[in-house]
């Protein structure tokens, strides 16, 4: 009983309270009411074409998702003009510095570290080092398809306009390393070697990969594939988000991959230590859209 | 004056299907009507939804609630003046703002009320509050190169309003080792130590900031949102022997997780869920000098601690109850 009174006693004052609300809350002239963005907006308007025929100008900032060597970090740019709402041509082009992953930290100190010197077929510290390889310059041509555009609002504030693109196109990068000859000394790996004594037969090869050269340099050309996003900030300035995967023939570790205990192409089985494989990298960049200003649909 | 005007939008908006006075428009509907003129006082200019044309009903009262219903009959909504005109959205936009100019400037007149003063405002497709959402998922590992976890599990959800839900979550996982396990073994002579995850569960909030829609090839609209979760659960982690002559031994971890996802809106009852989420713990390793310590016990008390972020990648279809929902808001 005490409770259907005391939820009698809060109902009556609630309703109280919001019939006073309702009835007694003096209306503010619309000049100095609280409205959103929303206000001035017309209910039925014709769609920004944020797109159709604009160049885009994207300076941004790429790194590596998952890489086991070396993440690749670095800045470069976007150009892509958009032909239609939905399709554009563009390149992406990135300059990039190599650090070395939590997998290299452990190889190079701490309680598993690789020798200082070589020991029967664990590499040195050196060797295992100077086999990697980095990507200071990598980009794509491509074409861009953006299927899905649309409008978000965050914390029912900000309202923005975004869209999803994908791209497909070819890849390339140039690939450096620097093993010196005092490491990678052997000049002909899976080949027999010369005897040093005049008059006698080869040697067998050295069957130590360790220390061949890496070759895992040079330029490379592939598959470049890519999704992402645009976020509008507003009319010409956007928020530029993207994955990019530039797939081409590599071998970051420069090591022994097919276990033929070198380094190369393998004559009997035509197999390299270089194999396809892909870069994945995330992107983040600010879209600049020129013409600035922008049409809506007739 | 704008007392009038504020209740006359506020009205106009909340509640349609009252009678008052108008300005008297050209088209307002002529008719006998000796209504009772239930009009509300000297309120004015409210949207008469369901009048019928030439009724008599008594909703279109005058001021006053007079009842007269003739002439001046008001309050109705002039739909056929824009209809002929082709549509110019730079002369809408110089009205609109001539207008504005005028409420803030001048003061307020009335006017007759048109299709053009009804803001739209389209209600948001799909409603939570009170439902319980049933998601199961899979999920994979994307921040580890060694050893790849791909998970099967299911989140338990119920929405206290539309923006804000509590649930609870679990999952199973199995594992598989990547290139780089079987690599650093064979190239660098290391075995690599690593462990496998089992199982987790865990307590979630999610609060959903964004929403919005966008167009399939100009074909069809999707809506979607945006939501974070934050939550804290347990979990274990197993180790995965370096020399299988020795044992492994279990965590029981207090795992915290983050997260952020994406949900579409396929039907009324139905979406799907894609996100990422990041279960943070610290783990213990098996130690690098096991051959000191062989048994499990021994290895567990001087195993290697390490702070852990276990991103995990999850997609799955979402079921909703009750499969519909109510508007409790006028269109």
């Amino acid at each position: 009983m005490k409770k259907h009174t005391l939820f009698a006693a809060l109902l009556a004052v609630s309703t109280a309270a919001g019939s006073a609300s309702a009835d007694d809350k003096p209306t503010a002239p619309i000049s100095v009411r609280r409205l959103n963005d929303l206000h001035n907006d017309k209910a039925v308007r014709h769609r920004r074409l944020l797109l159709r025929n604009r160049f885009e100008f994207t300076p941004l900032f790429e790194s590596t998702i998952n890489a086991d060597f070396q993440h690749t970090i670095g800045g470069g740019l976007k150009l892509e003009y958009h032909i239609s709402d939905m399709w554009s041509i563009g390149v992406v082009g990135v300059y990039g510095t190599s650090i070395h992953t939590g997998l290299v930290d452990k190889l190079v100190s701490g309680p598993a570290a690789l020798p200082t010197m070589p020991d029967g077929r664990q590499p040195s510290q050196e060797q295992f080092l100077d086999h990697l390889n980095q990507m200071p310059i990598h980009g794509a041509a491509y074409i861009s398809l953006t299927p899905w555009y649309g409008k978000l609002a965050a914390f029912s504030a900000a309202y923005v306009a975004f869209d999803f693109y994908f791209q497909g196109g070819v890849s390339f990068a140039s690939l450096t390393g620097n093993c010196p000859t005092t490491v990678c000394s052997d000049m002909a790996p899976g080949q027999p070697r010369p005897n040093p004594m005049p008059g006698g037969e080869n040697l067998p090869p050295d069957n130590d990969p360790n220390n061949d050269p890496p070759l895992n340099t040079g330029g490379r050309a592939g598959l470049y594939l890519a999704g992402g996003l645009h976020v509008f900030l507003n009319d010409f300035l956007a928020l530029d988000l993207s994955v990019r995967d530039y797939a081409f023939s590599d071998n970051p570790s420069g090591a022994d991959f097919n276990a033929d205990r070198f380094v190369g192409q393998n004559t009997k089985t035509g197999e390299d230590d270089n194999r396809f494989l892909h870069h994945l990298f995330f992107g983040a960049g600010v879209a600049i859209m020129f013409p600035t200003t922008i049409k809506r649909t007739p | 004056m704008i007392v009038a005007l504020g209740l006359l939008t506020s009205t106009a908006l909340a509640a349609p299907k009252k009678g008052g006075k108008g300005g008297g428009t050209a088209s307002a509907p002529k008719g006998g009507g000796a209504g009772g003129g239930s009009a509300s006082g000297g309120d004015s200019g409210e949207i008469e939804m369901d009048q019928p044309a030439g009724g008599g009903g008594g909703g279109s009262a005058a001021a006053g609630g007079g009842g007269g219903g003739s002439g001046v009959d008001s309050g109705d909504i002039q739909m056929d003046e824009d209809q002929t005109k082709p549509g110019d959205l730079s002369a809408d936009l110089a009205a609109s703002d001539q207008a504005n100019a005028t409420v803030k400037t001048g003061p307020v007149k009335k006017t007759p009320l048109s299709w053009k003063d009804i803001v739209v405002v389209v209600r948001k497709p799909f409603l939570k509050v009170r439902r319980t959402e049933l998601y199961p998922f899979v999920g994979t590992t994307m921040n580890d190169n060694m050893i790849r976890h791909e998970s099967i599990g299911g989140e338990f959800n119920y929405y206290l309003t539309d923006v804000l839900a509590i649930g609870v979550e679990g999952q199973y996982m199995v594992h598989n080792f990547n290139e780089p396990y079987d690599l650093v073994a064979r190239q660098a002579r290391r075995l690599p130590t690593l462990n496998q995850y089992n199982w987790e569960t865990a307590l979630d909030f999610h609060y959903v900031p964004v929403y919005g829609k966008f167009a399939v090839l100009d074909k069809k609209l999707i809506t979607w949102e945006a939501y974070f979760t934050a939550g804290i659960g347990v979990g274990q982690s197993e180790v995965v022997p370096r020399d299988t002559k020795y044992p492994g031994f279990t965590n029981f971890l207090i795992e915290p997780n983050i997260g952020a996802s994406m949900r579409f809106f396929l039907a009324k009852w139905l979406t799907v869920n894609i996100g990422v989420r990041d279960y943070v713990f610290v783990d213990k390793f098996e130690p690098t000098d096991r051959v000191m310590y062989p048994t499990s016990t021994l290895a567990q008390d001087h195993a290697d601690s390490s702070l852990i972020n276990n991103i995990m990648f999850q997609a799955g279809l979402s079921f909703w109850l009750p499969t519909s929902f109510e508007y409790t808001t006028f269109r």
